[in-house]
């Protein structure tokens, strides 16, 4: 799910039970990360960050001896990692508390290993942008950092908004981006009436990625609600 | 308060109207009473009969036997004055001494206004003199002066109309002074009232004449108080308890769902054991949804989820709510059509985004829920009639009369537990989420085959 560059950075992972924390690190480990630590209450899980900082941390927020607010707010004073929690609170009070912290994402127990496993992704990708790769498409590669489009061996430069709009179409993983949001990338949070515009842009993409504009591969329309972009695995 | 008011005004012009129905039955009775009164014109009839009946001749006057007797038995005494001598010409035997035999004209005149020494006197003109009858004393009471203004009587249909009008006035302030105490005494008990039926508490201080009432309604509205506080403690502990228990097993179903979701995708394993897995999977994800169902449905029907109502674009809510329900799907076995070419852009509720994206989740999950094989999900936004409609429905199973029927019935009807226990709480939230925003869910079939929802929201107005 979660790109190989980001498979070696070091998760932490939280919780008072045993067995669910074995399963958390089933679940990371099976997905190809290989760096993680766990701890069962606040104490470990300070030692832990002291001795190497994680570079993501899921968070209980019932803790034998803290709650997992009071340990964000201690781990923020160490490093400036992305922390996600994890929690069978699910109350709306407990969401925005988690959120007024600077929590990156707060799931709800139960979780579908895979949900998880998306979270934990699209939180690391969105925190370790520098290292972005190019991204392979059907007809097509992405070079985010030159902010460029290569394809049959031509280089095609992509303008601020369109580079926008593939970031946040590459950071759903594949998943549907709601036309809302991806006017959002592009134009701010008031999003409204761009529709157009996002229309024109990604008709623009598609003629730079896409090898048929009229029959696209990579940039797929879910008509009336959003875009997806299908990337190939390296 | 305001029936107070027309209670008062009505009893006002009952009293109006019942005041001139009071003058004229007093004058009713003064008529009567006068006409049997009648008799007191009697004196000056009967001095006039005995005038009329007075025999002259040259022997002397007399008067007929009978009327002499009845003049007699009344103790009545007469005396006929001659009009040339001004002297007694006839008399009864019973006149008194003091009575003098000659009058002067001005005797004439006071006799005939007045009294006579005491004794009431009335005359009757006869043929040569005047016929005066003297009655009793203190029997008759004479006006001495019965003379009016001229203008005076000339006004008095006016003057009467003004007497009734200052007597009306006169009433109603004399009512107005009466019920004031009482109308202030009155008003913190209807006060009560009003906010004992809106649950709010009330002290009334127990003083003036309805001070026993103001005691009931402070009993009433203290047992009230304390039964809501008491029903208030028991919907906080049940919420918790449904809140503490989902809370409990929340974790151990993340193990459920995720060694159970390891298994499924297992190659090792044989399909049979990978397919085990997922029914175990799929049934732990109907645990989950049920979980949070249960703990929303319990907050909104006591009451304690905040509903956080802002100016909320519905296309926004309504996509998110469907790409996110795409997003989870494991298999694309629920494909979502969008059924509109151009949806309402600018379709704005005054809602809580978070509950309106749920029940439409919810709406949406429903199609899964009762379509294990799989069906079409046809998605729109509509702006109509000053509503925003959110439809939901699908090619699937569909539902049949009877439950259809039961679906748009009470929540709590005697055997809807088991029902909504079958078909999920999610339509429920759904409705109660509607309620909540002033809005309404219509369920009905599908043009498509299957079965239909639309939950109705009022569009923000601009004063929201």
């Amino acid at each position: 799910m979660a790109e190989d560059y980001l498979k070696t950075k070091r998760i932490l992972l939280v919780d008072d039970e045993r067995e669910l924390l074995q399963l958390l690190e089933t679940i990371l480990r099976e997905d190809g990360f290989t760096s993680i630590c766990t701890a069962q209450s606040a104490a470990e899980a300070l030692r832990a960050a002291e001795d190497r900082p994680p570079a993501l941390a899921v968070l209980d927020v019932m803790l034998p001896d803290g709650d997992g607010f009071s340990l964000l707010r201690r781990l923020r004073e160490e490093g400036d990692y992305p922390v996600l929690f994890l929690s069978a609170r699910g109350e709306e009070e407990d969401r925005l508390q988690g959120f007024g912290l600077g929590a990156d994402d707060y799931i709800v127990k139960p979780f579908l290993p895979r949900e998880l496993l998306f979270r934990i992704a699209a939180v690391l990708r969105r925190s370790y942008r520098e290292e972005n790769p190019c991204i392979c498409l059907q007809g097509s590669e992405i070079d985010f950092s030159r902010a460029e489009v290569i394809k049959n061996g031509e280089t095609l430069p992509l303008t601020a908004k369109e580079h926008a709009l593939l970031s946040a179409l590459y950071q759903a993983d594949g998943r549907i981006v709601t036309i809302d949001a991806l006017c959002a990338a592009a134009w701010g949070d008031n999003p409204f009436g761009y529709e157009n515009s996002l229309m024109a842009h990604i008709r623009r993409i598609r003629e730079k990625i896409e090898e048929n504009p009229s029959q696209p591969l990579s940039l797929i329309t879910v008509k009336g609600l959003g875009y997806r972009l299908l990337v190939k695995r390296k | 308060m305001k029936n107070l008011f027309k209670l008062i005004r009505r009893f006002v012009g009952m009293l109006l109207l019942s005041s001139p129905l009071i003058l004229l039955l007093n004058l009713l009775l003064l008529g009567l009473l006068t006409s049997r009164q009648a008799p007191n014109a009697d004196p000056w009839t009967m001095a006039q009969q005995a005038a009329e009946a007075l025999q002259l001749s040259p022997e002397g006057c007399s008067l007929p036997e009978p009327l002499e007797q009845s003049l007699e038995n009344e103790g009545i005494w007469a005396v006929y004055i001659d009009n040339h001598t001004l002297r007694a010409a006839w008399q009864t035997k019973n006149l008194p001494d003091c009575i003098p035999a000659s009058y002067t004209a001005a005797d004439i005149a006071r006799l005939t206004r007045g009294y006579m020494e005491d004794y009431p006197t009335f005359t009757g003109v006869g043929q040569s003199g005047l016929m005066v009858l003297g009655y009793p004393k203190q029997s008759y009471w004479k006006n001495l002066w019965p003379s009016w203004d001229y203008q005076l009587i000339a006004g008095l249909p006016a003057l009467l109309l003004l007497f009734v009008l200052m007597n009306l006035l006169m009433l109603v302030l004399i009512y107005l002074m009466a019920i004031s105490k009482l109308l202030k005494s009155i008003q913190p008990i209807t006060d009560g009232i009003q906010d004992l039926g809106a649950c709010r508490p009330v002290y009334i201080r127990q003083e003036g004449p309805l001070s026993e009432i103001a005691l009931h309604i402070n009993r009433a509205s203290e047992r009230l108080q304390f039964q809501n506080f008491q029903l208030r403690r028991r919907e906080t502990a049940r919420v918790n308890w449904i809140a503490g228990v989902s809370h409990d097993i929340r974790t151990p179903l993340s193990m459920v769902m995720g060694y159970a979701a390891q298994l499924q995708k297992d190659v090792r394993l044989p399909q049979e054991a990978r397919g085990r897995a997922e029914v175990i999977l799929k049934q732990s994800e109907r645990m989950k949804n049920l979980i949070g169902d249960l703990n929303l449905a319990s907050r909104l029907e006591y009451n304690m989820q905040p509903i956080e109502k802002r100016p909320e674009n519905m296309l926004m809510l309504v996509r998110q709510a469907a790409v996110d329900f795409i997003n989870l799907q494991q298999e694309e076995r629920y494909p979502v059509q969008w059924e509109e070419e151009r949806p309402p852009a600018g379709c704005t509720v005054c809602a809580d985004g978070r509950l309106i994206q749920r029940a439409v989740t919810n709406l949406l999950q429903n199609c899964v829920n009762h379509n294990e094989q799989g069906c079409t999900i046809y998605l729109s936004l509509l702006e109509e009639g000053g509503n925003c409609i959110v439809s939901v429905e699908d090619d699937g199973a569909g539902v049949s009369d009877s439950q259809l029927k039961r679906l748009k019935g009470p929540l709590q009807d005697g055997s809807g537990g088991a029902f909504w226990q079958q078909h999920g709480l999610g339509l429920s939230i759904v409705r109660q989420i509607a309620a909540s925003h002033g809005g309404r869910l219509e369920l009905f079939r599908s043009a498509h085959g299957g079965f239909a929802a639309r939950l109705i929201l009022p569009v923000k107005k601009g004063s929201e």
